[in-house]
């Protein structure tokens, strides 16, 4: 590992500190038993490994499905910047709820796999690789199926999984044309697409789907502070690579795109501004949760983890307050509570839709946000939750039918 | 992509480029060979030298093989939304803007690792 950017020293950076707190919080082997019963949970959504093993675990689980995403990018000779920043983050994010080391694997020896078909290298699909994790509870699912030997139910997890890998890249180029890079999950929107098969596929033979919801409510100063402190150095070290002008320059560089697909801040801007803007994307999430009074858990670090992420390839203040606010108002016209998992969940997955903003403006970023909290509850019956990134399956028939709309407009109406 | 499909694909986002500025003339030019190929297009508008710079840029990005098999392959699929020349830039081998007697010319070339377009060969009567 001989990166010399500065992404790659924070992200590990982070896993390494996340490594050390797991084993400070609870003594070693109740860390290790949780680990095991994180191991062989299904994972689907919503399973917030933060009570499923505990905060050690769940911080052991974190650190090495970090640390095994690095590797797989170092090992595809790929630098970090915008995009695999993003899915590091991510990876790390989803890591707190649903992803482990053994549900995601197969998949990205799937997509390996995929890439030799086509006759590729890995580092074409990397991307696509990393994202695909998502697909991580289908894998654990299948190898939990109660009335199958263990061993056949193991085998046939890992195969379902490979399987998976080795389509999604055709789907996940397919699904990007659909939406033209307005949803920035678009591999969560792929995901969801085939697991609309695949969950339909079960149903018929008898399987139960019904989607269950583990949340954690107690309170955990470490987890709590988790997001506070990545953002603040990410902050710290954005402002000391560019110096406070340059960097506030970049930032107001970054405010001025979309973010629509591929729009790569590292590159566009500068890493320094890109990391500034993670950061201040990370500290706004985290203010948000606390004034609703939400608990730092499993799956709202996740989010929050992913947002910071995408702050470096999509996602800027400027692009991301119209859609929050639309999911906002529809929680709140609907009679839900801003703090219950799908709403909160939502409006802070639902920045995915940030690029709708960017690029046609507030009112139909708000529109978007509001359609996406109507429909995103609705989306993970359809895949019975082995679909990680539902927000990003729901965002992509979203923004699929704003592009629509807005394309149809330009191309007739204004014509005239 | 295959061949073939890269070739429309860059054609139509190169098309969608110059047509945003409503030119009253454009050629596309193509010249395949077996291990590369070079794609001239054309028109009639006069830039500015920061706009050159900036077209030059773009169609010359880092190296970026996690996004060129990816997100490169919105190139030419969207024809209402504004062209992106980075896009191109990641299927290409290089690309090159000059300005002529009447208004813009971009060159792009594509090639295997091995392909070198100085080696380029054209016949005479082309």
């Amino acid at each position: 590992m001989n990166d010399r950017n500065p992404l790659f020293f924070v992200v590990l950076s982070i896993i390494c500190i996340l490594s050390v707190l797991a084993f400070l919080t609870e003594p070693p082997l109740d860390v290790l038993y949780g680990y095991y019963n994180i191991l062989t949970h299904p994972g689907r959504l919503i399973s917030d490994f933060s009570s499923i093993g505990g905060v050690g675990a769940v911080l052991l689980n974190v650190s090495i499905m970090g640390f095994l995403g690095l590797l797989v990018i170092q090992l595809a000779g790929v630098s970090l910047s915008g995009p695999t920043f993003a899915s590091i983050m991510t990876i790390i994010g989803f890591s707190f709820f649903g992803k482990t080391p053994v549900n995601t694997a197969p998949i990205v020896f799937g997509v390996y796999v995929a890439a030799k078909l086509a006759g590729k290298s890995f580092k074409n699909y990397l991307i696509i690789a990393l994202f695909g994790t998502a697909f991580g509870p289908i894998t654990s699912y299948v190898a939990n199926i109660p009335g199958l030997h263990p061993l056949v139910a193991i085998l046939l997890g890992l195969l379902l999984g490979m399987m998976v890998g080795v389509l999604l890249p055709s789907l996940a180029i397919a699904m990007l044309r659909l939406h033209e890079g307005y949803n920035l999950y678009n591999v969560g929107f792929s995901c969801g697409f085939l697991g609309l098969f695949i969950a339909s596929l079960f149903t018929a033979m008898g399987m139960e789907l019904s989607i269950q919801v583990e949340w954690n409510t107690t309170f955990s100063l470490i987890l709590t502070a988790i997001i506070p402190v990545v953002s603040l150095v990410l902050i710290i070290i954005g402002i000391s690579i560019d110096g406070i002008k340059k960097s506030v320059t970049g930032v107001r560089a970054i405010l001025k795109l979309s973010g629509r697909l591929p729009a790569d801040f590292t590159d566009l801007v500068s890493p320094g501004a890109a990391m500034l803007n993670a950061g201040l994307l990370g500290l706004a999430g985290s203010i948000y949760v606390m004034s609703i009074g939400a608990v730092f858990n499993g799956p709202v670090i996740g989010a929050l983890f992913t947002i910071i992420g995408f702050g470096t390839f999509g996602k800027h203040l400027k692009n991301v307050w119209p859609v929050v606010s639309g999911i906002l108002a529809a929680t709140l016209i609907s009679g839900k509570s801003p703090t219950a998992p799908g709403p909160l969940l939502a409006l802070l997955f639902g920045t995915t839709l940030a690029p709708i903003a960017g690029e046609f403006g507030i009112v139909p970023g708000i529109i978007a946000g509001f359609l996406h909290l109507v429909l995103v509850e609705r989306t993970a019956v359809w895949h019975g939750g082995l679909v990680l990134y539902n927000n990003g399956f729901s965002g992509g028939l979203v923004a699929t039918f704003i592009f629509a709309i807005s394309e149809w407009i330009k191309a007739n109406i204004k014509k005239r | 992509m295959q061949h073939k499909e890269i070739i429309v694909h860059l054609v139509s986002e190169i098309t969608n480029y110059i047509m945003e500025q409503s030119p009253s003339r454009m050629v596309i030019s193509l010249h395949n060979e077996t291990d590369g190929l070079h794609l001239s297009a054309m028109d009639d508008i006069q830039r500015s030298d920061s706009e050159l710079k900036k077209m030059e840029q773009d169609l010359n990005p880092k190296v970026r093989p996690e996004l060129s098999d990816y997100y490169g392959t919105m190139a030419g699929t969207d024809a209402i939304s504004a062209a992106r020349l980075n896009l191109i830039g990641w299927q290409i081998k290089h690309g090159y803007v000059s300005r002529t007697t009447e208004g813009t010319k971009v060159d792009l070339w594509i090639g295997s690792d091995e392909y070198d377009s100085k080696n380029f060969s054209r016949k005479k009567n082309q």
